[in-house]
């Protein structure tokens, strides 16, 4: 078991975002968040990277309680994540993003870094070949020196991805990685996750593609109103009526529509 | 020959250019991650007048005084900057230049230690004590045929000048290291940077240090330059000095305030010969130059432009400073 969300709460003011959310992701298994528009799907992703504070419950990370951890320490632990609306380092070329996402998993300070001794400049050349190793993972060879802001929208979602792997997570929380993506696009993006999976990285993925989704997660969650109405294989959740209700509506909701 | 070249009036203009470089770096070492800081009047004064007691009260070295001047700025640069990290851009702004009129009142009215507004003389000078070192391993300017305030000040410029090139040198490496990178990802985006696993509080307060303890070693070797000082020195008015040469010279490359301290040290003085009309000219260039380039005057894209020149026609026509950015 890799992550475990025990009876997770989060108020904002008098509305429940997220309320009684519990579920476990086991070690390997590529895990799906849905639910309709505001359901709390990354408000839970913000408790889990401790964006937020839990407003109850407790997070777990392979046993141990990472509840009010800064969001670097969480990151040092393993857990990275990327963001719903990209949030690259806009000025930075593709190649220094991914080298600020080995910030934690590297050490060299101030003064070895001004008098560039010999061990920091071992570590500078380790990151930037991890950098282009990820580059390379990722499909966006070629593009090392190009601002990330110049980068099309699916290589800025791709390497997005690229920087928090650089910071070796055991577990990679993305949040809706298609977004806006074509149809190629998006069967890149699947054939990457599951590249990922192969890495021995657990994924936890927000996703309102739903071919992708179903196609891609071991095992689903799903969130209405920021509570958890389902979890299982994708063949049960396509068949849950709750699930099937939360999306679709049912027909006495009329004043939903 | 050589003495004719040398004018302690233009070597004054040079030491103070070379100061103005230091406190420009002090604005803008801060302001790499963000942090526009308007506390460097206070930090250089805190350098400035703990040098020159150290050194008159106690009549410690002027090296001893300098280190101590620098440091105690720092530790301050530390009190200041952890309360304020939660503050952004103008609030920011506005709590660093509080904190700077605080030191500046303190000084004025702390007599028994600062002499108040009067301001504080006779601080030993560099040039002299270097003029007085070097006598005593039997050295006379005169055999250089230089005056001994020529050699005075020939000595503090280009003291200044090693000091200077060596700080652009050090805060050059450091923003191409892991450092460096840490301090432009919080700079673009703070909480992005704080989910890739950056401590931001130890970098931001860094950063903060970085600038107090530049701006007290400038303000340190102020004092020892002027031989006096007074709160007057490091008013609100020397505050937006400095922070007017790095907006001016532009914040996004080292050589942003580097270019900007030397081109406004010098303007005023180009301009002697308008007298009063000089500093309407120095607003209305700034006013002009933040409507048309908000970013500075030097940026990476014109960074980029000298570099491209430079390759194409190769190194012999490429000799400004910028080449190696």
């Amino acid at each position: 078991m890799v992550l475990a969300v025990k009876k997770a709460c989060k108020n904002f003011g008098g509305l429940a975002a997220v309320s009684d959310v519990s579920f476990t992701i086991q070690k390997g298994e590529i895990f799906g968040l849905i639910g309709p528009n505001g359901a709390g799907k990354t408000t839970m992703f913000n408790l889990i990277t401790s964006m937020f504070p839990l407003s109850s419950g407790e997070v777990l990370f392979k046993g141990e309680n990472i509840n009010g951890l800064k969001p670097n320490k969480i990151t040092e632990k393993g857990i990275c994540r990327t963001f719903q609306n990209i949030r690259l380092f806009p000025k930075m070329s593709a190649e220094e993003n991914v080298m600020v996402g080995v910030h934690c998993r590297s050490k060299s300070g101030v003064l070895s870094s001004v008098f560039r001794t010999k061990s920091q400049r071992k570590e500078e050349k380790e990151i930037r070949q991890r950098a282009n190793e990820l580059l390379e993972f990722v499909g966006l060879e070629g593009y090392a020196d190009v601002t990330a802001e110049n980068l099309a929208y699916g290589q800025q979602r791709r390497l997005e991805i690229a920087r928090a792997m650089a910071s070796d997570p055991q577990l990679l929380l993305l949040d809706e990685p298609a977004a806006g993506m074509n149809e190629t696009e998006t069967s890149d993006l699947f054939h990457l996750i599951k590249k990922i999976q192969t890495r021995d990285i657990t994924v936890l993925l927000i996703e309102h593609d739903m071919p992708l989704v179903m196609n891609l997660c071991d095992r689903i969650a799903v969130l209405n109103f920021g509570k958890k109405i389902a979890e299982g294989t994708p063949e049960e959740i396509q068949n849950n009526p709750d699930v099937i209700e939360a999306y679709l509506g049912s027909e006495e909701e009329e004043e939903y529509a | 020959m050589l003495a004719e070249l040398i004018n302690p009036y233009y070597l004054q203009i040079g030491c103070f250019v070379l100061i103005n470089i230091i406190l420009a770096l002090s604005v803008y070492v801060p302001l790499s991650t963000g942090q526009l800081s308007l506390a460097s009047a206070g930090f250089m004064g805190l350098g400035a007048y703990t040098s020159a007691l150290l050194t008159i009260n106690l009549e410690l070295p002027i090296l001893v005084g300098i280190i101590a001047g620098t440091l105690i700025a720092g530790l301050f640069g530390i009190i200041i900057g952890l309360p304020t990290l939660r503050l952004q851009g103008v609030y920011l702004a506005i709590v660093t230049l509080g904190f700077g009129e605080v030191i500046r009142v303190v000084f004025v009215n702390w007599e028994s230690l600062t002499k108040g507004s009067v301001g504080i003389s006779g601080i030993p000078h560099i040039g002299r004590e270097i003029l007085k070192t070097v006598k005593e391993f039997g050295f006379n300017p005169q055999n250089l045929g230089l005056q001994n305030n020529q050699f005075i000040f020939l000595s503090i410029f280009l003291l200044l000048l090693v000091i200077a090139i060596f700080l652009v040198w050090f805060f050059r490496r450091q923003s191409r290291s892991r450092v460096g990178r840490a301090y432009a990802a919080i700079n673009l985006d703070e909480k992005a940077a704080e989910s890739m696993g950056i401590n931001i509080t130890y970098y931001k307060v860094l950063a903060f240090t970085q600038g107090a303890l530049l701006a007290g070693f400038a303000g340190s070797l102020y004092a020892h330059v002027l031989a006096y000082i007074s709160p007057a020195d490091f008013s609100y008015h020397r505050a937006v000095d400095i922070l007017v040469f790095t907006i001016f010279g532009g914040s996004e490359v080292i050589w942003g305030p580097v270019f900007g301290a030397i081109f406004l040290t010098f303007l005023p003085e180009v301009l002697r010969f308008i007298s009063e009309y000089r500093y309407m000219i120095y607003g209305l260039m700034i006013i002009i130059l933040m409507a048309v380039r908000p970013q500075g005057l030097i940026d990476v894209s014109l960074i980029n432009w000298i570099k491209s020149k430079v390759s194409k026609r190769g190194v012999k026509h490429g000799s400004s400073s910028e080449k190696s950015m």
